[in-house]
């Protein structure tokens, strides 16, 4: 047996790509808050889109006269542009709780608040009306979006509904694809460090994989072509029975402090390798309503040493070499699928594109700083990727728009539950699933 | 409309004629209370009030509007009404400014950052009313401030 020789193959060099962070209009430090309620909100969303609407409404059906909700009258045909408002007879509100009578029905379920008598309304800035006919189906669509409406008033003061315009696609830059070379951005989401159902073995399998530190030279040259992680959400779960309102001792002070030290350290050997995304999620120590602010610096006392480490909010919007992405931890699209139905999370995806919004339901059921002059939830520039994290499976499909945009949409699976994360190729905009077992059986 | 705007006349009898006239005909409230007192008027504000003003002007005597209460003589021994309290011409402006719908929900922010909000949206808002608050003589909270 000879002496062991140290390979001295070539080093393999990691791709670089250009990177512009874009999460300015979901920063809320530089916001006073003044008392105001959410009106302010509803009233610039409105506005804008309001704007949109006319302009695109000239075009669709210039014949028709636009009115306002008050300037209706009976049998006349026009457009209206209002905000829609789903009436829903089992969505819980707060009132519930004071009511004398309780039966024996729970106050709340978890899974979809949805009533074959549920019902629209259309609101402008002048008044309501309710919609009446039979092409706007109540269960595809939730509370505060922004529509035109064709239809006329009947005897009964509803609007009957003749026929439906959505925002549609914003505009986008074009790609000039497959003229690139592969480039790859890693996609996971739910790694939920410190609960039950993570793997460390699993967690381990992932970094070592992206930071090359596995397999033969084959493997790590395709690792050498990842130029970017980015960690959708739902990283850390902290122990909550410990928070309980009871004074901590040093010993479950230690314990809840534990997942975010280990998260810190499978961090730290990622970003030394590569640059990586960190957003927060519905888990993770972060504020509650969207948009979250990024996980602060002193969480990941290693990894933030790192200028590859970057700490982003909730939505995040970015661009890798001219590629624009955008993407959410998940509560967006998990609260459209409470209060609507789709055969899939992506129609949720393709509808919240359709609708120029990406979380219409904030700040009705989904919890939301109230902006006073200004939506930041607004699409304004079109994706090429966009991505929902922590979701229960892996689904993805190419998204055509009217006007020739191209969108990649991505739902995230869970890490914890799946082991499952997604390389996306920014040449063809093509996915797959890479796949993390630690099974010796399987 | 219950009210009645009368001109301001100088006779002070007059005056009472007129205001138990409308307080006839302003409605039945005249037959649960007993007969008011001579010298009394049901409502100061419908005896003196500016002819160009067409919004509301008494909401600031509004309290007393429709009120039984007996006025002390003190309060009105003299010929003119302080009726615009603490609102002058400026503060009316502003008051416009906050009840107009076209530039949104008035609650919840400063005059001013409601004037840029609406100045960013191109909504074309009046410059007269920046100007009155960057004077700094005005009130830079919305009408109902502190009051919801």
């Amino acid at each position: 047996m000879g002496v062991m020789e140290i390979d001295t193959a070539k080093n393999l060099q990691r791709k670089q790509s250009l990177y512009q962070n874009l999460d300015e209009k979901y920063g809320i430090h530089k916001e006073q808050y003044r008392g105001q309620q959410y009106s302010h909100m509803y009233f610039t969303r409105l506005h804008h889109m309001r704007n949109l609407l006319y302009s695109l409404v000239k075009k669709w059906k210039p014949h028709l006269p636009v009115c306002k909700v008050l300037g209706l009258e009976e049998g006349k045909e026009c457009i209206i542009v209002g905000t829609l408002y789903k009436h829903m007879k089992l969505k819980p509100t707060i009132l519930d709780e004071y009511s004398k009578e309780r039966s024996a029905v729970p106050l709340v379920k978890s899974h979809n608040f949805m009533h074959p008598e549920d019902y629209l309304v259309l609101e402008d800035e002048s008044g309501r009306v309710k919609l009446g006919g039979t092409l706007l189906e109540p269960s595809l669509f939730v509370t505060g979006l922004v529509v035109a409406l064709h239809g006329k008033e009947t005897t009964t003061g509803q609007f009957l509904v003749q026929d439906i315009h959505e925002a549609g696609l914003p505009s986008q830059i074009e790609l000039p694809l497959d003229s690139r070379e592969d480039k790859y951005v890693i996609f996971v989401s739910g790694l939920s460090v410190g609960s039950t159902t993570s793997n460390p073995l699993q967690l381990q399998l992932l970094v070592d994989h992206i930071t090359g530190h596995l397999g033969d030279e084959k493997e790590q040259s395709i690792a050498s072509l990842i130029v970017r992680v980015v960690i959708a959400g739902n990283s850390v779960e902290i122990p909550q029975g410990l928070l309980n309102g009871q004074i901590l001792v040093s010993k479950d002070q230690s314990r809840l402090s534990e997942p975010i030290k280990e998260l810190d350290i499978l961090l730290t050997q990622l970003a030394v390798a590569v640059p990586l995304d960190i957003m927060p999620g519905p888990n993770d120590p972060a504020n509650f309503s969207l948009p979250q602010q990024p996980l602060h610096r002193c969480l990941f006392p290693g990894a933030s040493a790192y200028n590859t480490f970057m700490s982003c909010t909730n939505p995040h919007s970015f661009e890798v070499d001219d590629i624009r992405f955008l993407g959410t931890s998940g509560q967006n699209i998990d609260d459209i699928a409470k209060y609507s139905e789709a055969k899939s999370n992506l129609d949720f995806m393709e509808r919240t594109l359709r609708w120029r919004h990406i979380a219409p339901t904030a700040p009705n059921t989904l919890g939301c700083y109230p902006f006073t002059d200004r939506d930041p939830f607004f699409i304004e520039n079109c994706p090429h990727i966009y991505f929902v994290g922590n979701q229960r499976k892996y689904e993805t499909c190419l998204f055509r728009g009217l006007e020739g945009q191209l969108v990649r949409l991505i739902a995230i699976p869970k890490f914890c539950e799946t082991g499952v994360a997604i390389a996306l190729n920014m040449r063809n905009l093509e996915c797959h699933a890479l796949s993390f077992s630690t099974k010796l059986d399987s | 409309m219950l009210l009645k705007l009368h001109k301001s006349s100088n006779s002070n009898f007059e005056k009472k004629e007129r205001s138990r006239e409308a307080a006839m005909a302003s409605g039945g409230i005249k037959g649960f209370y007993r007969q008011r007192k001579s010298g009394v008027s049901k409502s100061p504000s419908k005896l003196k009030s500016k002819p160009k003003s067409s919004t509301n002007k008494s909401s600031k005597a509004a309290a007393s509007f429709g009120s039984n209460t007996v006025q002390p003589s003190a309060l009105i021994s003299h010929g003119s009404l302080d009726l615009q309290g603490d609102y002058d011409e400026s503060e009316e402006l502003l008051k416009q400014f906050d009840m107009n719908i076209a530039y949104g929900p008035c609650i919840g922010m400063s005059r001013l950052d409601r004037w840029d909000r609406a100045n960013n949206l191109g909504l074309d808002p009046p410059k007269e009313v920046v100007d009155l608050l960057r004077g700094g003589k005005v009130g830079l909270e919305c009408l109902w401030d502190g009051s919801v």
